[in-house]
C-alpha cells in the first residue's frame, strides 16, 4: 500500500504527462477516494455528486438550494503542489463555464469553472491559509465555493462519477 | 490610421494575387485564428507594447481551434512582469518603475508594471530579451517540453552550455571550470517559465534573456524596499543569479533573428509544421502587420493593430492596463514597522526623524486596507485613540492611491487633536509614502 501511496505522489515534472495515473484508477478502485471522510457521506444519493470534463465536481446539498464546488483528485494530482487558491467574493454571480475560482501551482494558473449557474454563497476560508488543502482532500475539505444554485436541473446534465472516470481514460 | 488604409486597400483590391502567394488581409486574422484546419500558427509581433503582446497571446489560447499548436515570438519595451498571483509592493521597485498610479503614459524607456495572466514569478522583459510562447493542447503537454526546444535552438547558435533546470528555468552554466572563479554561480538563469492551462489548452510562455543591456541592474527593478516589513500570501518569486546567453558567444555573430529563426525551427521540427509556413515565418521581417496561410497553417506578424481590430483582444489590453488588475488583484498581506505573531521578524530601524514608540500596521484586501494601527504616541491610551482616528480614514483605501501627499494629508487630518508633534507626522508619511509609493 505504502509503495502504490508514493506512485500518486505528485512529480512536478511529469505533473500533466499523466500517464502513471490511469492504470492506477483502473486498477485498485477502492484506491479511487482515499479519504476515510466524503462530506456528503450523510447523503445516500451518490448521484447529488456530479462532475465536468473540465474536472471539476459539484455537489448538492440536502435541499437541493445550495451546492459546493471543488476540483476532482485526478485533476488535484495532475495540477501538483497547490500554492494558491483564488477565491470567489460572496454575492458573484456566475454562469455555467464561468470561472468561479482559480488555483496556482508550479508556476501554472488554472480556472475552476463553474459547473453551473448560480450565486457565490463563500468560498472557502481553509484554503486561504492553506491552499495545500486541495491536495490532500481535493473532494472534501478542499472544496472552493459554495453556490446557491439557479437551476438544479442544470446539475442533472452533468457527469456521473462513471461517466466522468471514463474521459479521464480518454485523455491518455 | 493611414498605414491601415493603405494596407486594407491593397488587400482588397488585389484578390487574384492573395490567392498565389498565401496572404491574406490583417483584418482577417481573428478568423484565420480561429479557423478549425490552422493546427498550426506562428506568429511575431511587431509590438513592443507588453499589454498588447500578452493579449494577442490570450486571445490565440482562447480562439485557437483545440488541437492546434501555436508559437508566438514577442519582445518586449522595459517592464518588469509579476505572476498572476503576486503583490507589486513586496515584489518590484515600484520607484524605479513608471508611476502608472497617477500619470497619464510612460514617457521615454521607463520600465512598466505589468501583471500576467500565467502563475509564477516577477520578471524583468526589456529590447534583448526575447518571449517565447507556445499553446498547444493540454493532453500532450508537459512542463519541460518547450523549454527544451527553445534549449535545442540555443544549442544551434552555440550557446551548448544551456539546459533545462528542475524548476522548468533554462540555466546556462559556466563553460570551462578554468575560467570560473569563485565569485560565479554554478549557474545563471537565461530563462523562466510560466503556464496557463485552460480546459483544452495549455499555454507555456518564456523569457529568454539574450542580450539584455540591463543585465547587471535588474536588481533595482525587482527589489521592494518595503520587502523587510510584508508578509503576503501568494506566490513568493526564486531569486536567481541571471545572465546573457550572448556572454556565452564572446567569438560568435549574435543576433535576435538568428534566435528567432532557430526557435521557429525547433517548433516546426516538434510540430511537424509545413515548411511554406515556416518559410513564410522567417521572413517575417515586415514593417507592418501580414498574414499568410496554407491548408493547415497560418503564418505572420502581429501588432497593434490586432487591439484595433479585434474587440476581445482590445479588452484583454484595457483590463491588463487597469489598475484594478494591477494592484487590486493582490492576494492578501500586511505591511508592519514592528513585529508580530503573523510576521515577526525583526524590522529595519525607523527614521531618526520619527519617534521610537511610531508604530505602523496595515492589514490589506484586494489592494485595501481592512485594518490599521498607526500611531506615533509612547502613551499607550494616546497611541490607541490615534491608531482609532486615523484607521477611520484609512478603512476602504485603496493602496496603490496613496502618494506621499495623501499620506500626509490623511496622517494630518487623522492626528489632529491627537498631541502628536506635525514634523512627526510628516516624517511618518514622508516614511510610509516613500516604502509602499516610492513616488
Amino acid at each position: 500500500m505504502a509503495s502504490v501511496a508514493r506512485a500518486f505522489r505528485p512529480i512536478a515534472s511529469r505533473a500533466l504527462a499523466q500517464q502513471p495515473v490511469a492504470p492506477i484508477y483502473r486498477a485498485t478502485p477502492a484506491f479511487r477516494f482515499p479519504r476515510g471522510t466524503r462530506s456528503f457521506s450523510q447523503s445516500p444519493l451518490a448521484q447529488l455528486k456530479k462532475y465536468t470534463e473540465s474536472h471539476e465536481w459539484i455537489e448538492l446539498a440536502e435541499g437541493g438550494k445550495t451546492a459546493k464546488i471543488g476540483i476532482t483528485d485526478y485533476a488535484a494530482k495532475s495540477l501538483g503542489d497547490v500554492v494558491f487558491v483564488e477565491l470567489p467574493e460572496e454575492g458573484l454571480e456566475i454562469s455555467a463555464g464561468e470561472p468561479v475560482g482559480a488555483v496556482e501551482s508550479v508556476k501554472s494558473a488554472s480556472d475552476v469553472l463553474s459547473p453551473v449557474a448560480g450565486t457565490v454563497i463563500r468560498g472557502n476560508a481553509v484554503l486561504e491559509d492553506n491552499a495545500k488543502t486541495i491536495n490532500s482532500s481535493p473532494e472534501a475539505e478542499g472544496w472552493i465555493a459554495e453556490i446557491e444554485v439557479s437551476d438544479a436541473a442544470e446539475i442533472d446534465a452533468l457527469l456521473d462519477e462513471a461517466a466522468y472516470l471514463e474521459t479521464i481514460d480518454g485523455e491518455h | 490610421m493611414l498605414q491601415r488604409c493603405l494596407l486594407s486597400t491593397r488587400c482588397s483590391s488585389t484578390r487574384q494575387w492573395i490567392r498565389h502567394n498565401s496572404s491574406f488581409p490583417v483584418s482577417r486574422f481573428a478568423e484565420l485564428v480561429r479557423r478549425p484546419a490552422s493546427q498550426h500558427q506562428i506568429y511575431q509581433s511587431l509590438s513592443t507594447d507588453p499589454y498588447v503582446n500578452l493579449s494577442i497571446e490570450h486571445f490565440l489560447l482562447e480562439n485557437a481551434p483545440d488541437d492546434s499548436s501555436i508559437l508566438f515570438l514577442y519582445i518586449n519595451r522595459p517592464c518588469v512582469v509579476i505572476g498572476r498571483n503576486q503583490n507589486p509592493w513586496l515584489e518590484t521597485g515600484l520607484h524605479a518603475l513608471y508611476n502608472d498610479r497617477r500619470g497619464s503614459s510612460p514617457e521615454n524607456d521607463t520600465a512598466v508594471l505589468v501583471r500576467r495572466r500565467s502563475g509564477g514569478g516577477a520578471v524583468f522583459h526589456d529590447e534583448g530579451n526575447l518571449n517565447y510562447s507556445v499553446i498547444s493542447p493540454r493532453t500532450a503537454f508537459t512542463r519541460n517540453k518547450h523549454a527544451e526546444m527553445v534549449v535545442r535552438a540555443l544549442h544551434r547558435i552555440g550557446a551548448t552550455n544551456t539546459s533545462v533546470n528542475d524548476r522548468h528555468d533554462i540555466v546556462m552554466t559556466p563553460t570551462e571550470p578554468a575560467q570560473a572563479d569563485k565569485e560565479e554561480p554554478p549557474f545563471r538563469k537565461v530563462s523562466g517559465s510560466a503556464f496557463k492551462l485552460t480546459r483544452h489548452r495549455a499555454l507555456h510562455h518564456g523569457t529568454c534573456l539574450l542580450d539584455s543591456p540591463n543585465i547587471n541592474d535588474l536588481g533595482r527593478f525587482l527589489r521592494s524596499p518595503a520587502r523587510g516589513y510584508i508578509k503576503a500570501k501568494g506566490v513568493d518569486s526564486v531569486r536567481s543569479p541571471v545572465g546573457n546567453v550572448s556572454s556565452a558567444l564572446a567569438d560568435s555573430f549574435f543576433s535576435m533573428q538568428t534566435v528567432i529563426d532557430n526557435v521557429v525551427r525547433e517548433f516546426a521540427g516538434l510540430y511537424n509544421v509545413h515548411p511554406d509556413a515556416v518559410r513564410r515565418a522567417r521572413r517575417a521581417l515586415a514593417v507592418d502587420p501580414e498574414v499568410f496561410a496554407g491548408d493547415n497553417w497560418v503564418s505572420g506578424t502581429v501588432g497593434e493593430v490586432q487591439g484595433d481590430q479585434e474587440p476581445d483582444i482590445a479588452k484583454g489590453i484595457a483590463e491588463l492596463r487597469s489598475l484594478e488588475w494591477k494592484y487590486t488583484q493582490t492576494p492578501q498581506f500586511t505591511f508592519s514597522t514592528y513585529s508580530h505573531e503573523e510576521d515577526p521578524r525583526e524590522r529595519p530601524s525607523l527614521p531618526s526623524s520619527l519617534p521610537p514608540s511610531t508604530r505602523a500596521f496595515l492589514r490589506l484586501k484586494h489592494g485595501a486596507i481592512i485594518e490599521s494601527n498607526i500611531s506615533l504616541s509612547s502613551d499607550s491610551s494616546v497611541a490607541s485613540y490615534q491608531a482609532e482616528r486615523v484607521h477611520e480614514l484609512l478603512n476602504g483605501q485603496k493602496l496603490h492611491e496613496l502618494s506621499v501627499e495623501h499620506w500626509t494629508g490623511i496622517l494630518r487630518q487623522g492626528f489632529d487633536t491627537t498631541e502628536a508633534d506635525y514634523g512627526h507626522v510628516q516624517a511618518l508619511a514622508k516614511h510610509l509614502g516613500g516604502l509602499l509609493d516610492g513616488h
